[in-house]
């Protein structure tokens, strides 16, 4: 079986072809089989999943099914509040840490009959990564487990990249929903700042923080959003407004949207590679042919905004973490402790000098924005990198492509626009005017459906099971051993493989034992 | 990459932030401050007017 999209399941279920029993069952198995290769989940929640399955196909059977979303099999991002089940935030200063409340995208999403699998690994506290000095390993990507899924929601990414769920949550402060999704080939919205709650999510920067769905298909991230979407009182900047039919303007083409290009953003401030370039272009020449009317628009540099987004993410964090950065500094892991001691380094001026600059940014966006639907640019500006091979400030040698819409608050998600360099997946990110997610979704299905990118999943290596044997050897070794003990044999295995050759029977090897050493 | 603020003078940013760090960590610290006053720079650098408010109040309604 393969792993069906959201809106496939919906349908089969519906048709009842097939139980939501099946389907977290089958998603279940796919993550014994494939996850101790990507180490995604923290934590796998199966009874809780079988739970809701069940419940989930009582209801179908009675014709009672909630929606869509009903039996849908997905899992949340470990800085997602979780009642009665482990949050970490993938940290040794959260493990064991249970919430006796559920975030309220998380109850929401319950609620709607989603189906909940467990939580997924992030980057620690949202920040920082990949990191190998944090309780658990960081995520490997399912289109090369060599390379790296970007963070911070890199779980969710993986996860949905290789068929272990359907769609799952995450939070976006400076692109950690678009990231991952440009990096794993899927699609990930930040809806508009105050349109999902963040209320019960560990937060990492308050007034940038965004949580959002990722998913395989722009369909998919609709049906999610719609879920997740609506004012909750319990977070102080959440938009008392109606939530938007984000799945209305699916189906239509984008004949008459207005499309501004940010050339300079990808030709200019940070060139993008050959094959991010022709997703990019690929897209626009779509949209054109559709009857789009594309544009060029200029905006200040990525630079600017990146300066911005930066001081003010570290200054909040600094302070969220004040008391563990002074008293635990070891206890994070060196790349978030390193990144958020410079929010403690900075002068209050400074954090307020950042929050004039965005709202200047914010202001000259605004307005190149006024007779635009769209505007659109690169998601990253390269394939995935190797997991192993990341300078420590990387991510602040470069500005980033998705800092634009967390200062700004505007919706903003990445799809796949085609492959790249050793077949791993590159993206366009689009981004539309505050509380427009249907017309983002719009124009980015249209793109999706008038090409073949989802036609495409990764083929993830399974590990060698190894329990069997190392319990043999009298082993009984944590799943995360597990997997770090699998990898290691898959590497000396095929390490192995390349000693041989043809040889002469009886041919000495080097080490032969000598009588005379002794002597 | 060599950061203008001298290693003596972080040190004592350092300090004032609450932080115990070893030696060899506030060094590798301060390779990376390199790549932030650049950024503070920027921030400071635009003659705004004394009344350019500040984003605390954000409004996405403000498109």
């Amino acid at each position: 079986m393969e792993t069906p999209t959201i809106a496939e399941a919906a349908r089969l279920i519906a048709a009842r072809e097939i139980s939501p029993v099946e389907l977290a069952t089958h998603c279940l198995d796919r993550i014994q089989e494939v996850d101790p290769a990507l180490h995604s989940f923290i934590v796998v929640t199966p009874e809780r999943a079988l739970d809701d399955a069940r419940a989930s196909e009582a209801r179908v059977m009675k014709g009672e099914a909630l929606g869509r979303l009903d039996g849908i099999p997905i899992a949340h991002k470990d800085i997602y509040g979780t009642r009665g089940i482990a949050t970490t935030a993938h940290s040794k200063l959260l493990q064991g840490w249970v919430p006796t409340e559920d975030a309220t995208t998380v109850r929401k999403l319950a609620e709607a009959g989603t189906v909940m699998l467990g939580k997924l690994a992030t980057h620690e506290f949202a920040f920082g990564g990949p990191s190998f000095d944090l309780p658990w390993p960081p995520v490997c990507n399912p289109w090369n487990t060599d390379h790296f899924t970007s963070g911070s929601s890199s779980g969710t990414g993986a996860a949905v990249a290789a068929g272990l769920i359907l769609g799952g949550t995450g939070s976006d402060t400076g692109g950690s929903i678009r990231g991952p999704a440009a990096f794993c080939g899927i699609a990930g919205i930040k809806p508009t700042y105050g349109l999902c709650s963040r209320a019960g999510i560990l937060p990492l920067s308050f007034s940038l923080d965004h949580a959002g769905p990722m998913a395989w298909t722009v369909e998919d991230c609709a049906l999610l959003l719609q879920a997740m979407a609506g004012y909750d009182a319990a977070d102080p900047a959440s938009a008392d407004r109606p939530v938007a039919d984000f799945s209305a303007k699916l189906g239509q083409d984008a004949k008459g949207l207005r499309i501004g290009v940010v050339r300079h953003w990808h030709e200019t401030d940070q060139r993008v590679s050959p094959a991010v370039q022709a997703g990019i272009d690929g897209a626009i020449a779509v949209w054109r042919a559709q009857g789009a009317d594309i544009r060029e628009v200029i905006l200040p540099s990525l630079y600017e905004y990146q300066a911005a987004n930066y001081v003010i993410l570290v200054c909040e964090a600094f302070a969220l973490h004040e008391p563990w950065m002074r008293t635990r500094f070891n206890d994070y892991g060196e790349l978030l402790r390193d990144r958020m001691a410079f929010g403690g380094l900075m002068a209050a001026t400074d954090y307020v000098q950042a929050l004039r600059r965005r709202r200047e940014l914010c202001a000259i966006t605004a307005a190149a924005m006024a007779d635009l639907d769209l505007i659109v640019t690169a998601g990253a500006p390269t394939v995935a990198p190797r997991i192993d091979n990341l300078p420590k400030w990387a991510s602040l040698e470069k500005p980033s492509f998705t800092n634009p819409f967390n200062i700004t608050g505007m919706p903003a998600m990445c799809v796949c626009s085609g492959f790249g360099e050793g077949g791993l997946p590159v993206a366009v990110q689009i981004a539309a005017k505050p509380f427009q997610e249907a017309t983002l979704f719009q124009a980015a299905h249209a793109f999706e459906q008038a090409t073949d990118f989802r036609g495409r999943r990764p083929e993830v290596q399974s590990l060698p099971d190894l329990s069997g044997r190392l319990a043999g050897a009298g082993l009984n070794l944590p799943q995360g051993d597990m997997a770090a003990i699998g990898e290691m044999v898959q590497e000396l295995t095929t390490g192995a493989a390349t000693l041989g050759g043809r040889r002469s029977y009886g041919q000495e090897p080097a080490s032969v034992f000598h009588a005379r050493a002794g002597d | 990459m060599q950061a203008k603020t001298s290693l003596e003078d972080f040190q004592a940013l350092v300090r004032r932030a609450g932080l115990t760090l070893s030696p060899a960590q506030i060094v590798e610290l301060h390779s990376g401050w390199a790549y932030i006053e650049p950024m503070l720079e920027r921030i400071r650098a635009h003659g705004r007017g004394r009344e350019a408010d500040l984003a605390l109040t954000f409004r996405p309604d403000m498109f």
